[in-house]
């Protein structure tokens, strides 16, 4: 930072109040040469509100400072910004050696917990990466937020790099596909971009959901896509429902997505839950016992990173306090957390959701009533009920009118079976478990 | 006698972690200080009633790393105007951003959107993000379920509110930091007396010291409630 900025930063902090301060005066960045100082401010709305409403008190404190040797000039960029943006090259090995292929390398197969719910995506995924461009191919890996399918294509890119260091593989969100080729179309640079993307050996593109109602951008994807499958290039892609699904997507990108290989994560299953919390907990060399595991996964049954949160809370606060991990510590430590699960996930949320669910009436669940069309709807609200509150099973049946607890073991055990027999039950009970986490 | 006017004194207290009585949160203040400065968590919630310091502490991010030679910036929302989200253009470029009142934005879908694209392309680039809200992130009514499960995923704290009597103590912390002494009995007068929430007995503070800057006078229990008498008790 130049010497006279810094002094202008003192005495403006003295001039204008702290939150004014910190949003307008102390991110501006400043390029200073012998009869000027330009001031970088990061975008338009930034460099707008400053020279509205503070540049007087710049160019005083600069004048103050430099004797008024220095002029003032403002205008939007960044000192980083400024010294390399990879589209403005016109040689694709420079922009190869610029450009970052943003895997975080840790996400690995290793330290993905395999469980029901995402075994399949698991093995496609290791399939893709030892076998690229013919296994699957686009392998698509679809599922609700926060299940892992971001932490499946890392580590898909990071086994593909360390089996062969120079492949060229990338991974971005489709926002950053979209962001690039707007920045290539303002540069005249569309033809680096093409080259570039379609000059990758393994293409990961996550969220792409976030390609809808885009329509150049679609275009453009349509393409790239078609080059490196013609070329048997490997392309990965994640989304949050079926693209089937998907309002504002073209029908031909519909259609070529699901040539390959699409593949469901679905919520993890409690043990698997658990198997995550400890997993996490040894990576940071933390010992987590089982019942607390179990205890935050059955509180917490939505997703991933809602219990990677709550997992990086109980360990920040026994790191402070020095208290051993146990059960009742973790109901203090995540006492927020778990008073508004318990809100949204009561008995007698389950038997709404169920009862909309179903279109039957609330009181059909607690009634005498045996047809199946209520009994199932009763069992899967039981079933609901044991795996998403801490309720027993005489506490169960008597919220469903005074049943024996042995009718709720029964209903569970029913329901576990026809979830393995039944695929209609297995999608009927995971998108009222998704309703209810979320 | 002549009134001495005080300069503009107005921004005299730094927003600095020195500057701020922790209370009972120092786990806080410990997180906050090794996020920005890169040796603990990237991402950081901090969440609490009006009053407990968010935003000083918030600032006192910024000024850390601006310390450390760090890029940073910080925003305030203030209900339940919106800027244009064009304000986070280029913010992933900068090392330590802080956003005030995160809550502000859920269910304004435009703002979700680009808040989750600014959130996705900062993360990428290995940089520290700090909000605050008055309630925890699982609470806020954010519609876009990609940027929810982002919100929970940091490290989540709760900052707690003082004791009266940390409160009485904290007056007294926060008079030396604006450079006059000020005595656990004349803060309890402030507290029985004046006011009980913070945000106006920091006011007070602030007027107080102008009061005794102007009179050239130590701020004795006499003197306060001479200056107590020149204003209507809120």
């Amino acid at each position: 930072m130049s010497s006279i900025w810094n002094n202008c930063l003192v005495k403006l902090e003295n001039e204008i109040a702290p939150s004014e301060f910190s949003t307008w005066i102390r991110p501006l960045q400043a390029l200073e040469s012998d009869d000027h100082i330009k001031l970088l401010a990061p975008n338009r709305f930034v460099l707008d509100w400053v020279k509205e409403h503070h540049l007087n008190k710049l160019e005083n404190a600069i004048d103050e400072f430099s004797n008024g040797n220095l002029t003032l000039t403002l205008e939007i960029g960044s000192k980083k910004s400024t010294t390399a943006l990879p589209l403005q090259s016109n040689k694709s090995s420079e922009i190869k050696k610029s450009r970052p292929n943003f895997l975080n390398r840790a996400f690995t197969f290793d330290n993905f917990v395999e469980g029901k719910s995402n075994q399949l995506a698991k093995a496609a995924s290791i399939q893709v990466s030892e076998n690229i461009g013919k296994a699957y191919n686009p392998l698509l890996i679809y599922g609700a937020s926060g299940l892992g399918k971001t932490h499946m294509m890392h580590a898909i890119g990071n086994a593909i790099l360390q089996k062969n260091p120079s492949a060229n593989v990338v991974y971005l969100h489709s926002e950053k596909f979209v962001q690039d080729m707007v920045k290539a179309l303002q540069q005249n640079a569309i033809n680096t971009f093409k080259e570039y993307y379609r000059g990758v050996d393994t293409l990961l593109i996550d969220d792409i959901q976030f390609f809808a109602g885009k329509e150049r951008s679609q275009e453009e994807f349509f393409h790239t896509f078609n080059t490196l499958l013609e070329k048997k290039h490997q392309v990965v892609l994640t989304c949050d429902k079926y693209p089937k699904e998907i309002v504002g997507l073209e029908d031909r990108l519909k259609s070529r997505f699901g040539w390959g290989l699409p593949v469901a994560i679905e919520p993890p299953d409690l043990e698997t839950r658990a198997a995550i919390l400890m997993k996490k907990a040894a990576l940071v060399n933390v010992e987590l016992p089982q019942e607390v595991a179990f205890f935050i996964g059955k509180r917490i049954p939505s997703n991933v990173r809602d219990l990677e949160g709550a997992l990086r809370r109980v360990i920040a606060n026994s790191q402070f306090t020095g208290r051993e991990i146990t059960t009742e510590f973790v109901k203090e430590a995540l006492h927020d957390l778990i008073s508004l699960q318990d809100k949204l996930v009561s008995v007698e949320n389950i038997q709404k959701t169920v009862a909309e669910y179903f279109k039957i009436r609330v009181a059909d669940l607690s009634s005498k009533n045996r047809r199946q069309s209520i009994t199932r709807p009763r069992q899967i609200a039981m079933t609901l009920a044991r795996e998403l509150t801490s309720h027993s099973f005489p506490e169960i049946g008597e919220a469903f009118g005074g049943r024996d607890h042995t009718t709720v073991i029964n209903a569970c055990k029913r329901i576990a079976e026809l979830r393995d027999s039944d695929s209609k039950m297995e999608e009927d009970y995971l998108n009222l478990l998704r309703t209810l986490s979320h | 006698m002549v009134e001495q006017i005080p300069l503009a004194f107005e921004h005299r207290l730094r927003p600095s972690f020195n500057s701020f009585y922790p209370g009972k949160n120092q786990e806080a203040i410990n997180h906050l200080i090794q996020c920005v400065s890169f040796e603990g968590e990237q991402q950081l919630f901090i969440w609490g009633s009006s009053g407990l310091g968010k935003t000083h502490l918030l600032q006192a991010c910024c000024l850390l790393a601006e310390e450390q030679k760090k890029t940073a910036f910080y925003y305030e929302f203030i209900h339940p105007d919106l800027p244009d989200a064009g304000l986070l253009n280029g913010l992933e470029d900068y090392e330590v951003v802080c956003f005030d009142n995160i809550d502000a934005i859920a269910g304004h879908a435009e703002w979700e959107q680009q808040f989750f694209n600014f959130y996705n392309r900062h993360r990428d680039n290995g940089f520290r993000l700090i909000l605050s809200s008055t309630c925890p992130p699982n609470w806020l009514t954010i519609e876009l379920p990609d940027l929810k499960t982002r919100l929970n995923w940091g490290l989540t704290l709760k900052l707690q509110a003082l004791t009266d009597e940390e409160i009485i103590l904290a007056l007294s912390f926060r008079a030396k930091q604006l450079g006059f002494d000020l005595s656990p009995q004349v803060g309890r007068f402030l507290f029985n007396r004046y006011a009980r929430d913070t945000v106006t007995l920091w006011q007070l503070l602030t007027e107080l010291d102008h009061a005794t800057l102007a009179a050239k006078r130590k701020l004795t229990l006499p003197f306060l409630k001479q200056i107590l008498g020149k204003h209507e008790t809120p």
